[in-house]
């Protein structure tokens, strides 16, 4: 019995640190893109002069009960700077009134398209076209969820490349530049993704982000740190190896011509945005096809935090389901001889400490201090143990705080500095457990099964001034 | 033991990564402070620069301080044109600055050396060149694309001396060597790049012919059509559909709009649309069957651009239609057009 304790001590604490080391790993991985990324920034933020081969893009905006922020959104989106783009908002049976908002607001007409289904979806209602934005069109169809809207945006869609995008977020002018760069620079390219913040805090108006702050919020405050994190080591990181597994729903670009014939979007996940990438790598690998995925460390898109910790479980949950999903539709990545760097590396990775790790550390925690009480282990062997998780997110956090600080330098004020440094810590105290357990959460959800539907986000936009 | 001792260690490098922060941070804050003054009288005199060739020459910036005003100056270049930017050029070079940005160019990283090396394109420095040729010739795609586009700006027709290598350096994008050509202008683009389309066999065709459009189009046209019955590679075929203009290339339009390839079909029946007449009606009608949208979509469109097709006639042609695909593409495209 006790040399069973002993073994399973041995092994949580293995894992524990085993887990942070990879990050520490991603975390220097990420250095040198992030350095030369930096370093060619002289070049790439001369202002644009286009040539006339820069693709054009649909902008595909699903939309369920958007009518607070639909309008503002799509006046956002209108000023892009890019040559040659259009907006397909697809409305998906919302209930509240984002049709006819949008009716009113860009004096939409019904349009006779000859719809080509490529990806088949629910039936649509209607296109409308508008007459004061020749560029944008809205798609009225019947409710599918947020996957069924986007492959009813693709078929609609009319260039070879399209971003998809959550209709609440908030791009900047050159945001669609940027994140196409990739696509005009490596011809393999399929997808790419930007960099997501967030917007609690911050003043947008009129749909244009004007000032970066910190929300007063503390949940949304520890958010933060945690997007730093997963972004700029965990995203760029696996950029460094050709391994992104995930792109934002909020915003990526994707070559049309890739996602049609890997099927589209899957209606049946919750994370249709990962499942498609990871998909994207089995196909493409399987077939031996060149390929890649890039990631843009760019700040190019901000999106609203939860508040509150119903909307922050729900969403996490949801998170963690669509994660197991996506695996588990493609084990043959991983499985295959040509799973390269994100079958034999990223996959593993993810399937082991993001899918089942929530399992390792809730037992692990429930273990330790069950041995505490019981006397199986002294208190100080407990604290020690409590100390190394503490210590661990501390140094990880503070990684992506001294990251973001040599790199973009978005939060300007020292006092800003000070309240994310006290904002690593606390997270660490019991945050990021509760985290772990809604992702548990969502770990047995998916492997009881539940049916996929639109997300419910509460949106309070307090930061929007107009 | 073990986990005390790495959460020590964790921690330790947890606070030598804070206090890196907040050095860094402080450090930012001074260096900035410093410098707004600077740029603000810099940006000052590099407009007083632009507008008057006789105005005094800006004030010389320490050396540490170089990097930061080129990148302004260069800023500043990529929004103004002629007498506006040889005026800034020649302020520039009266301030002597010239071997400070050689060896910014020689030595520093790579961010100060593209700060540099895009400078010396606007001061049109030619003795410049054999420094910025080598660099062209790097294997870095940044770095040796910025000292080729600076090459450029010096001397352009001696620059496109070497269009062929650039054709061929396919870790140039298209984009980034569309927006050099097209700031060089055609009157300098043509010359080379008639040389390089008479080759039998250039290398690089397809880009090559993309890059085409940036000549004189009457001048390149005629070689470029040529491809059109020599090739069988669909990307050359469409590149030279691209550049039909005159009933002549009739016959091998025709056979494009039959190619196994859709973008081939799609490119000949938008050419249709460009020279057909009348006579090319059935063929286009056949294509509103196509399986390609985009075939059906260019088809309508030509159909409705074709000469002596009137509105009417397109809704007979709808009401004619031999499938509902073709009707349904004849009715967005009268839409689109009712619409314009």
């Amino acid at each position: 019995m006790r040399a069973a304790t002993d073994i399973l001590q041995w092994l949580f604490l293995a894992y524990f640190i085993g887990v942070n080391l990879v990050y520490v790993a991603l975390n220097l991985l990420a250095v040198p893109t992030l350095r030369r990324y930096l370093a060619i920034r002289p070049v790439a933020d001369l202002p644009p002069v286009y040539s006339g081969f820069e693709p054009p893009v649909s902008v595909l905006v699903p939309a369920y009960n958007e009518e607070a922020t639909i309008v503002t959104s799509v006046r956002s989106l209108l000023q892009l700077d890019y040559p040659e783009f259009e907006i397909v908002v697809v409305n998906d049976g919302s209930r509240d009134a984002t049709l006819a908002r949008l009716r009113e607001a860009f004096g939409l007409k019904p349009f006779p398209e000859a719809y080509w289904e490529r990806i088949p979806g629910k039936p649509f209602r209607a296109v409308y076209t508008s007459r004061l934005h020749p560029g944008l069109r809205v798609v009225d169809k019947e409710n599918g969820g947020k996957a069924d809207a986007l492959n009813v945006g693709i078929n609609v869609s009319r260039f070879p490349l399209f971003c998809a995008i959550d209709a609440d977020s908030i791009l900047q002018r050159d945001s669609l530049r940027r994140v196409v760069q990739p696509f005009l620079d490596d011809p393999r390219t399929v997808a790419t993704g930007g960099t997501v913040r967030i917007a609690n805090g911050c003043t947008v108006s009129a749909g244009q982000l004007e000032k970066v702050d910190l929300p007063r919020n503390p949940l949304a405050l520890l958010q933060i740190v945690e997007y730093l994190r997963a972004f700029l080591f965990g995203r760029l990181g696996w950029a460094t190896l050709d391994a992104v597994l995930i792109i934002s729903g909020a915003f990526g670009v994707f070559r049309k011509d890739a996602v049609v014939a890997a099927g589209g979007y899957r209606t049946d996940t919750m994370g249709e945005d990962m499942e498609l990438i990871v998909r994207l790598h089995r196909v493409f690998r399987l077939r031996g096809e060149p390929y890649a995925v890039h990631f843009v460390p760019d700040p190019i898109c901000w999106t609203e935090a939860p508040e509150t910790f119903a909307v922050l479980k729900s969403q996490r949950i949801r998170r963690q389901r669509g994660l197991a999903e996506s695996l588990a539709l493609n084990g043959a990545l991983m499985g295959s001889r040509h799973g390269g760097a994100p079958g034999h590396l990223a996959y593993p990775f993810f399937l082991v400490f993001e899918c089942w790790g929530p399992v390792i550390e809730v037992a692990g925690y429930a273990f330790m201090a069950a041995l505490a009480a019981t006397g199986g282990i002294s208190g100080a062997a407990f604290l020690a143990f409590l100390a190394l998780a503490f210590s661990m997110g501390f140094l990880l956090s503070v990684s992506a705080l001294l990251l973001e600080e040599v790199s973009f330098h978005l939060y300007p004020r020292l006092s800003h500095v000070a309240r994310l440094v006290l904002a690593a810590a606390a997270e660490n105290l019991g945050y990021r457990q509760l985290v772990t357990l809604w992702r548990l959460v969502g770990l047995v959800r998916w492997l009881r099964g539940a049916k996929a539907q639109w997300g419910t986000m509460t949106r309070r936009g307090s930061w929007q001034s107009g | 033991m073990v986990a005390a001792a790495v959460a020590a260690a964790a921690f330790a490098s947890s606070v030598i990564l804070l206090v890196a922060l907040v050095v860094l941070r402080v450090a930012r804050d001074m260096r900035d402070r410093r410098l707004a003054a600077r740029v603000a009288r810099w940006r000052s005199a590099l407009h007083a620069a632009m507008e008057s060739p006789t105005g005094s020459t800006p004030p010389v910036p320490a050396p540490r301080d170089l990097p930061v005003f080129l990148r302004l100056s260069n800023h500043l270049q990529e929004t103004i044109r002629g007498e506006a930017s040889e005026n800034l050029s020649a302020a520039m070079r009266a301030m002597g600055i010239l071997p400070a940005i050689h060896a910014i160019v020689a030595r520093r990283g790579l961010h100060d050396r593209l700060v540099a090396i895009t400078a010396l394109g606007h001061l049109r420095d030619a003795t410049a060149w054999g420094l910025l040729a080598a660099l062209s010739r790097d294997a870095d795609a940044v770095l040796s694309f910025a000292s080729a586009r600076a090459l450029l700006r010096i001397d352009a027709p001696r620059a496109l001396e070497f269009l062929a290598e650039a054709v061929r350096r396919e870790d140039w994008s298209l984009a980034r060597l569309g927006t050099a050509l097209q700031e060089a202008g055609p009157d300098v683009v043509t010359p080379p790049m008639e040389r390089l389309l008479a080759d039998p066999a250039p290398e690089g065709l397809e880009r090559l012919l993309k890059l085409a459009r940036f000549a004189h189009r009457e001048r390149v046209a005629k070689v470029v059509r040529g491809w059109l019955g020599s090739s069988r590679r669909p990307l050359v075929i469409l590149a030279a559909l691209n550049f039909v203009e005159d009933a002549a290339d009739l016959a091998s339009v025709r056979g494009a709009a039959r190619h196994a390839d859709w973008r081939v079909r799609m490119a000949a029946a938008r050419a249709l649309g460009r020279i057909g007449t009348q006579r090319e009606l059935a063929l286009l009608l056949g294509l509103l069957d196509d399986a390609s949208w985009w075939v059906r979509y260019h088809a309508a469109q030509s159909i409705g651009a074709l000469p002596g097709v009137s509105p009417r006639e397109l809704e007979a042609f709808r009401a004619r239609a031999p499938s509902a695909l073709a009707a349904g593409m004849l009715e967005q495209v009268m839409a689109e057009r009712a619409r314009a």
